[in-house]
């Protein structure tokens, strides 16, 4: 029968495009673990860089990396809860403002990363006067991941079931006091949710650092702001894929990117499950 | 409703913070238009159409970058959009459940890879792969536009999947119950009822990885070859995708940026490129979310 | 007496732990009105939806027993549901149209099917939209969207949507509870009109239209955990019946 047989074929076709996506996740995967399990190892964990990457470990790689992250955390966090709350409280009642808001961080969101670096390289390298600074690297990389951080604790708020807020409202709360013991509190699932998503896009990018806040080695721990960069695992491939000849570099460029890979797949993992439940329960139907 | 003082410390915070974010938005774009004046006084609208870029002669022509922009992001999206929205369509359509969320975690993740781990694949494996496959062409080497598209396709794949999966699923479950009981097969229901309601929310799907794909700096700068002044000739040749090329991007990310410190000029004319990146890109997140905004509404 | 139309044997459908219907043994005769009333959890829509096998396309489901449409059984015997589901049209409580203009709307099962040759559609979405008493209204507003229509209106345009494809049963679930009074009456005298041509399984929640549209009624109630079918035979009878305490309990709750 015609209808069924095109129906098969349909079937058929869209399923080798999933199977092709799901495919293509797993050889990446493969391909970085099989390359890049070799030059695991404690040494590798604790150790510096020696030999320009053919010997040594990438410790304080990992910690650059974090260093960031937590600075980009610090800086998101209270920045997203603001402008969260602006949207959510203060500016419920006017629309406008509120569509302006959410188009800032709609377009902040598609900027190209590479932009977020040379803004920093002219307001903070130059003009602040700061050099390589982590410091620069981690508010770049607060900034850039705003967006998301902001966006789950939007949908956060805008969630909470309208009688928590009435009944705290009957009681005869302040609004500030309701934003502050009841809203707050009951939101803070989204705000780490957003926080984990942005800081794995964050630990993954180059382009915000390259500039501004990392080098390739010579950095261990910061001791200040001004001329105080650090050393980052995504920076640290950045350069050794482009002077891929050396062997005894390759695996341990592997091993980077894939201990670089554990990183963000952890980060997206740990919120994943909570996201992924929301999604399907808002879309059920 | 509740008592409002006029200002407490939680509302003043928020704004504080809130304006400073906003004024990092406004000041982003503002910066790259401002640092730019210089080139736009100097060159005109031929920054955007002349063909040249010799920054010691103080010549500045960026459109061998656009063209190159524009073409390694079409080959991303012609290879990406197709595979991205057919993924969508079986995950959504025909996928039982809990299959359906394994393969959600499995493109999320792979969503997430950092770029430059992209860029790395694409120099230590796809470049050799398109090196080989364009012998008969005698190609240079494997750094050309056409391997920046295709790794571009690979990082897309799972942004058009997702944004596309989202359209379906927001087109009702009664929609799709109705063509059933009136007899459709499920591929009819697809094809006449879920994919057109669903279609504003794909086109934004497409519009944003385009946006993405025009962004895209290091795994692009990787393996583009980086070659300024490739202009096709004739303008359809399929030529320039064999060979080295550059971009707006990639330019962005290379060693010019400092070279150009020093000459007020130069430096205008990579603000320049940067604010043309932003206005690019922006556009398509603009109506991409516009779209998506009408799919919801429906 | 001729075969009944449709007729289950021990129909037990079961979502997850749940039983929703047990052993659900039913005769519908050809022609005239089946009625399913009972209580909301019986299973009432699940039973209907068994009937032309739209059940399955909710995740999860297990159908366990069989169906025999015109005496061919529909579960596990290579049926093609999608054909089965032509033959045997379904209304839903809600009208569902396609953001399509009216004939469009109309023409949709036609058009897919293949049954009826491309020039007897416009005849072909006349005589459905007359046997729902929806043509003289729309007559002149074909090739306007369907959306435009009332609530009421788009309820009989879904009808005459499933009549175009001249199904032998239609099923019908609660097709009046979103709709106001005057077109509920419409309604219900279309659905006594339908009947005598073909014949029509409808899910009601209220014995008043039990009693004013169906020769026939089952009464399903929920025992020991499971839906099943408590009483089933003319409609005064089972509406009668308080000997059955579920049935005595629904009625005395609703009149």
């Amino acid at each position: 029968m015609r209808r069924k047989a095109v129906h098969h074929l349909f079937r058929l076709a869209t399923g080798v495009c999933a199977a092709a996506a799901c495919g293509v996740f797993f050889l990446i995967v493969w391909a970085i673990a099989s390359r890049g399990w070799a030059a695991l190892s404690w040494r590798f964990f604790t150790e510096q860089i020696r030999l320009v990457g053919a010997d040594g470990g990438i410790f304080y790689n990992l910690l650059g990396t974090l260093i960031l992250l937590a600075t980009a955390l610090a800086a998101s966090a209270p920045t997203a809860t603001a402008l969260a709350l602006l949207h959510g409280v203060y500016l419920r009642h006017h629309p406008r403002p509120r569509r302006l808001l959410t188009l800032a961080l709609t377009v902040l969101n598609g900027v190209p990363s590479i932009l977020f670096g040379i803004f920093g390289l002219i307001v903070f390298v130059q003009w602040l006067g700061w050099g390589k600074s982590w410091l620069t690297g981690g508010l770049l990389l607060g900034f850039m991941i705003l967006p998301t951080v902001t966006v789950s604790l939007m949908e956060r708020i805008a969630g909470l079931p309208a009688r928590y807020l009435e009944a705290a409202a009957g009681l005869g709360l302040t609004q500030s006091q309701i934003v502050r013991s009841v809203i707050l509190p009951q939101s803070v699932g989204g705000l780490v949710t957003g926080s984990l998503l942005g800081l794995a896009r964050a630990a993954g990018e180059t382009a915000p650092i390259m500039f501004t806040a990392t080098i390739f080695a010579g950095a261990t721990v910061p001791n200040g702001i001004k001329e105080n960069p650090v050393l980052s695992l995504p920076y640290h491939i950045f350069v050794l894929a482009q002077d891929s000849f050396d062997p005894a570099v390759g695996a341990k460029v592997w091993g980077t990117a894939l201990v670089l890979l554990g990183v963000v797949f952890a980060l997206s993992l740990l919120a994943l499950p909570v996201r992924l439940k929301a999604h399907e329960e808002a879309r059920e139907g | 409703m509740a008592r409002r003082r006029r200002w407490s410390l939680t509302k003043a915070a928020s704004w504080t913070f809130s304006v400073v974010a906003l004024a990092g938005i406004a000041g982003l774009a503002a910066l790259f238009a401002v640092q730019s004046l210089p080139v736009w006084k100097h060159a005109g609208w031929g920054f955007l159409t002349g063909r040249e870029w010799f920054f010691r002669e103080s010549l500045f022509g960026a459109a061998p970058m656009i063209y190159g922009t524009l073409v390694v992001a079409a080959v991303a999206l012609a290879l990406a959009a197709p595979v991205g929205i057919g993924a969508a369509v079986f995950t959504s359509e025909f996928l039982p459940r809990r299959w359906r969320l394994a393969v959600k975690l499995a493109i999320e993740l792979l969503a997430g890879v950092p770029s430059v781990v992209y860029g790395l694949l694409g120099i230590l494996l796809l470049r050799n792969w398109v090196y080989d496959a364009l012998e008969p062409f005698e190609p240079l080497s494997g750094d050309t536009l056409l391997t920046a598209g295709v790794l571009l396709a690979v990082m897309l794949l799972p942004t058009v999947m997702t944004l596309a999966e989202d359209a379906l699923r927001g087109v009702p479950g009664a929609q799709r119950a109705a063509a059933r009981g009136l007899g459709l097969t499920a591929t009819e229901t697809v094809l006449h009822v879920t994919l057109p309601q669903a279609a504003p929310g794909i086109l934004a799907a497409v519009l944003l990885s385009l946006g993405r794909a025009l962004g895209e700096m290091i795994a692009v700068f990787l393996v583009v070859g980086r070659q300024d002044n490739q202009w096709p000739a004739p303008v359809h040749s399929v030529r320039p995708l064999l060979e080295a090329g550059q971009t707006l991007s990639s330019k962005l990310g290379g060693a010019e940026i400092n070279i150009a410190y020093g000459d007020p000029l130069h430096w205008a004319a990579m603000a320049g490129l940067a604010l043309v990146l932003l206005l690019l890109v922006t556009t398509l997140t603009l109506l991409g979310a516009r779209l998506r905004r009408t799919d919801h509404a429906t | 007496m001729p075969a009944p139309v449709l007729r289950t044997a021990e129909l037990t459908v079961t979502a997850g732990n749940r039983r929703l219907l047990e052993s659900v043994t039913l005769e519908i005769p050809t022609g005239g009105v089946q009625g399913l009333i009972g209580p909301s959890g019986a299973g009432k829509t699940t039973l209907l939806k068994c009937l032309n096998r739209l059940a399955e396309l909710t995740p999860g489901l297990r159908v366990e027993g069989q169906v025999f449409f015109q005496g061919r059984p529909l579960y596990r015997s290579g049926l093609n549901a999608d054909d089965l589901r032509a033959d045997v049209g379904i209304l839903f409580q809600q009208p569902v149209v396609f953001p399509q203009t009216v004939l469009a709307n109309v023409l949709f099962g036609v058009r897919h099917l293949g049954r009826a040759p491309r020039r007897d559609w416009p005849a072909v979405a006349e005589a459905a939209l007359r046997e729902a008493a929806l043509w003289d209204e729309v007559k002149d507003r074909l090739h306007h969207p369907a959306r435009r229509l009332s609530v009421g209106q788009q309820q009989r345009l879904c009808l005459a949507r499933a009549l175009a494809t001249q199904p032998v049963v239609i099923l019908m679930d609660e097709p009046t509870s979103a709709l106001d009074p005057k077109s509920t009456e419409t309604i219900e005298a279309l659905i006594r009109h339908l009947g005598r041509r073909r014949t029509v399984v409808l899910v009601t929640h209220q014995p008043a239209q039990a009693r004013r549209v169906c020769d026939r009624l089952a009464f399903l109630g929920v025992r020991e955990g499971a839906g099943r079918v408590l009483r089933d035979g003319p409609t005064a009878e089972v509406l009668a019946a308080t000997d059955i305490p579920e049935v005595r309990d629904y009625g005395s709750s609703r009149l």
